[in-house]
């Protein structure tokens, strides 16, 4: 598991480990499903079916234990944005139906059209249904199972292994980092400055220590992968079989029916 | 003993980029089932020779070699090192950098996995592995939450999945505390009795009984090579005590005597009271107060996660405070800005390559001086400082070119220009045998003369009962210990921790012979 706090657009995205039914899913149906989800998301246009994956959604974020309250938490941004998009539609696109009209002080009209209000909500649900999908899925499946499943499906080992080795890196590189800051603010340097000149220093005091760390950490990375015979065969074998159960397989034909009829129906 | 599992013959190597060369015509033969010690001081070219064992001179390093090495009846210019994997295997220094997977179960059987081997075979050799290093119980947990030690033993563990005939381990207690190190040296000890071991080690008391061998190397030649405790003899009367430079009358009055004059004691520069600090939401540090007086060396001990590098930094202020006070000369500076606190106290990092940022040696030694006291005249005192620690020669070159020891020079050097009266020094002798440490200690032997404060943070009890006036303990982010090094000591043995005592079995070095 990764410990990622950074903070941003993107808030605490990482595995939190639990172990609900959706926690449980084979990461491989799991991200097959996600696929899925994602076509869907793109090809039905209309409100109604937006608005039907997105309550999907939601049914899944409680059942996976994560709850309403990481939803509204983590996607703070991703709604808001979501409503800008909106707002934007609703503010712009005078079409369909006059559903409200008000105007401000004999100065400003204010109106809304059906068709904005319809081409705004969709998009607004489409984005959150896609960003959302994916939160959902990178919260509830372990990576590690993840890459070795997909090792184990076909995916070459050296890919595999690029992927786990810089998953066990990072919190090596962010401690790196932070030691790296406070020996800057021991020897008294100011690395706040909005000058272009103590930017370009800032991002140099802070780059080459770290990347001469990292070099140092990946020759001792390959020597101990090397040590043990990495690279030695074309395939390699695997401790613990991730194998995808029956129910799963099942489970995962019958969501691609009911999406597809679903999307058949409302056509 | 009768198969060679590796044949070493003229060989000389010589890294690119460097004039001299890092191994001399090594000739050596390692039999099956032998245990073998490799000591000699930093820069001796020990690890050069792991390196060279492994096969991976001359594949993975740049550089000319000469001379032939056989491994199993293969010849290391013809083999990769991935096709020597399964006879013989290197444990490196770094606990951190050699384990590349998440879990303990996938590190264990990475190797056999590499080996396509069959599942029940995989299995088999990871409990074997696994039970071999006492670490049966760590196999469900993530990497990254293990100790120093524990991370080090299943790097061993993982080699021995590979079930090779000789396995190299190069300075595998170097970057752990004492605890680690005792269960590591443990391990190691219930190795031999499994394959062959060559170990590359400062710390030969617990190895020294079981070894078959010992080798004893200098500037890349083997000097020694025989039955370990005469061979051992021979090293410490080379290299006899902790420093050669300075002989007893320049260390001026022992530290011994400055604890007897408690009652004349001068006012304190640094006083804590009460320090409390929390790291996202965790109690680092609880309820800590001490005094730092001029003219006197304070040792910080404890183990790894004991909350010693934290307490250098909230002095700084670089971790903020959540309760308590911090008077430097009676003046509360608990608020101040880190900046203005540097001005007086000096950090010194473990690790050179952390607060290394410019592309000359004199840009490096001036940067902090100009950073902290501004725009003055500072070229003459730098240039005594660089010029006193030999260090002038270098004034154009790459830092980053510079040896472990010439770095960690810069890097005091770089601190002294500003003349802070507390010097912060967090671990420096890790990473350096005594010669090297020498010129180092030497700076802050002259500084702690000059009336200045030091506090250092070491895992050595020896050398703290030698050079340092007072001790802390830290356990656990609370202060166990804050005496006189006499009476510290004497509180340590009756609480337990029997690997922070001088003369202890783990830390009793080759030092004192």
């Amino acid at each position: 598991m990764v410990r990622n706090h950074s903070t941003g657009l993107f808030p605490g995205l990482a595995y939190i480990p639990d172990d609900t039914m959706v926690h449980r899913f084979h990461p491989l149906p799991k991200l097959l499903l996600l696929i899925a989800y994602a076509i869907c998301v793109l090809a039905f246009s209309g409100v109604i079916p937006a608005a039907l994956l997105f309550l999907l959604l939601l049914v899944l974020y409680g059942i996976s234990g994560l709850g309403l309250s990481f939803f509204l938490r983590k996607l703070r941004m991703i709604l808001i944005f979501g409503l800008m998009m909106l707002l934007v539609q609703v503010i712009l696109v005078h079409q369909g139906y006059l559903l409200w009209d008000y105007t401000v002080l004999n100065l400003i009209r204010l109106q809304i059209w059906s068709e904005g209000l319809a081409r705004g909500a969709m998009m607004m649900l489409r984005f959150i249904n896609i960003i959302a999908s994916s939160y959902l899925f990178v919260s509830t499946t372990d990576p590690n199972k993840l890459v070795y499943a997909l090792m184990q499906a076909g995916l070459p080992y050296r890919h595999g292994f690029m992927l786990i080795t810089s998953l066990r890196f990072i919190p090596i590189f962010n401690q790196e980092l932070t030691i790296i800051k406070n020996a800057q603010m021991a020897k008294g340097i100011d690395l706040e400055g909005v000058l272009p000149k103590s930017m370009l220093r800032a991002v140099k005091y802070l780059l080459t220590p770290l990347v001469l760390s990292a070099l140092n950490k990946v020759d001792y990375l390959s020597i101990s992968m090397e040590s043990r015979a990495f690279g030695l065969y074309k395939e390699r074998s695997y401790l613990s079989e991730q194998v995808v159960k029956k129910e799963e397989w099942l489970f995962l034909l019958l969501s691609l029916i009911l999406l597809s009829s679903g999307a058949s129906l409302l056509k | 003993m009768s198969k060679a599992i590796v044949s070493l013959s003229g060989v000389n190597f010589r890294y690119q980029g460097r004039n001299t060369a890092a191994l001399r015509d090594i000739n050596l033969q390692v039999e099956q089932g032998e245990f073998i010690c490799i000591t000699g001081s930093s820069g001796c070219g020990k690890s050069t020779l792991a390196l060279c064992m492994s096969g991976f001179i001359p594949h993975n390093v740049a550089g000319e070699m000469r001379g032939s090495v056989i491994i199993n009846g293969m010849d290391s210019r013809h083999y990769t090192p991935s096709q020597l994997a399964g006879s013989i295997g290197l444990v490196q220094q770094d606990p951190e950098a050699q384990l590349c997977t998440l879990k303990v179960m996938d590190e264990v059987a990475f190797g056999p996995e590499n080996l396509c081997l069959k599942r029940e075979e995989i299995k088999d050799r990871v409990e074997w592995a696994l039970a071999a290093v006492n670490s049966w119980h760590l196999r469900e947990r993530e990497v990254y939450s293990l100790s120093g030690g524990e991370k080090q033993r299943i790097a061993i563990a993982s080699i021995l999945a590979m079930q090779p005939e000789l396995i190299i381990l190069d300075e595998p207690t170097a970057n752990l505390d004492p605890a680690g190190t005792s269960e590591v040296l443990q391990v190691i000890r219930q190795l031999g009795q499994k394959t062959s071991v060559i170990i590359i080690e400062h710390r030969l008391k617990q190895l020294l009984p079981i070894a078959d061998r010992l080798l004893l190397m200098d500037e890349g030649r083997i000097i020694g090579d025989g039955e370990p405790e005469q061979i051992y003899q021979e090293y410490c009367r080379r290299f006899r005590s902790y420093f050669t430079v300075f002989a007893e009358a320049e260390r001026g009055e022992s530290p011994g005597a400055s604890v007897d004059k408690k009652l004349s004691r001068p006012e304190p520069v640094l006083r804590v009271q009460e320090l409390d600090v929390k790291l996202g939401g965790k109690r680092i540090l609880e309820d800590i107060s001490f005094d730092l007086y001029p003219g006197e060396v304070t040792a910080v001990m404890g183990g790894n996660g004991s909350g010693k590098t934290t307490l250098l930094l909230s002095l700084l202020g670089i971790n903020k405070a959540d309760g308590g006070h911090i008077f430097y000369r009676n003046k509360n500076i608990t608020g101040e800005k880190v900046s203005r606190r540097a001005r007086n106290m000096g950090l010194v990092f473990q690790n050179p390559n952390h607060q290394i940022f410019e592309n000359t040696v004199w840009r490096e030694a001036i940067l902090p001086s100009e950073m902290l006291l501004g725009e003055q005249d500072l070229d003459d005192r730098i240039n005594f400082l660089l010029t006193e620690y030999d260090m002038l020669a270098y004034r154009d070159t790459l830092p980053f070119s510079l040896s472990l020891g010439e770095k960690k020079r810069l890097t005091l050097i770089s601190v002294l220009g500003y003349q802070p009266e507390i010097l912060l020094l967090d671990e420096p002798l890790i990473g350096q045998d005594k010669q090297r440490v020498d010129k180092f200690w030497h700076g802050v032997w002259k500084h702690r003369q000059a009336g200045g404060s030091t506090l250092i943070v070491c895992h050595d009890p020896d050398f703290v009962q030698e050079f340092c006036d007072r001790i802390l303990f830290l356990d656990q982010g609370k202060l166990l210990v804050c005496e006189p090094v006499k009476e510290g000591f004497k509180i340590l043995k009756e609480l337990g921790f029997k690997d922070y005592l001088p003369g202890s079995p783990v830390m009793k070095e080759w030092y004192y012979g």
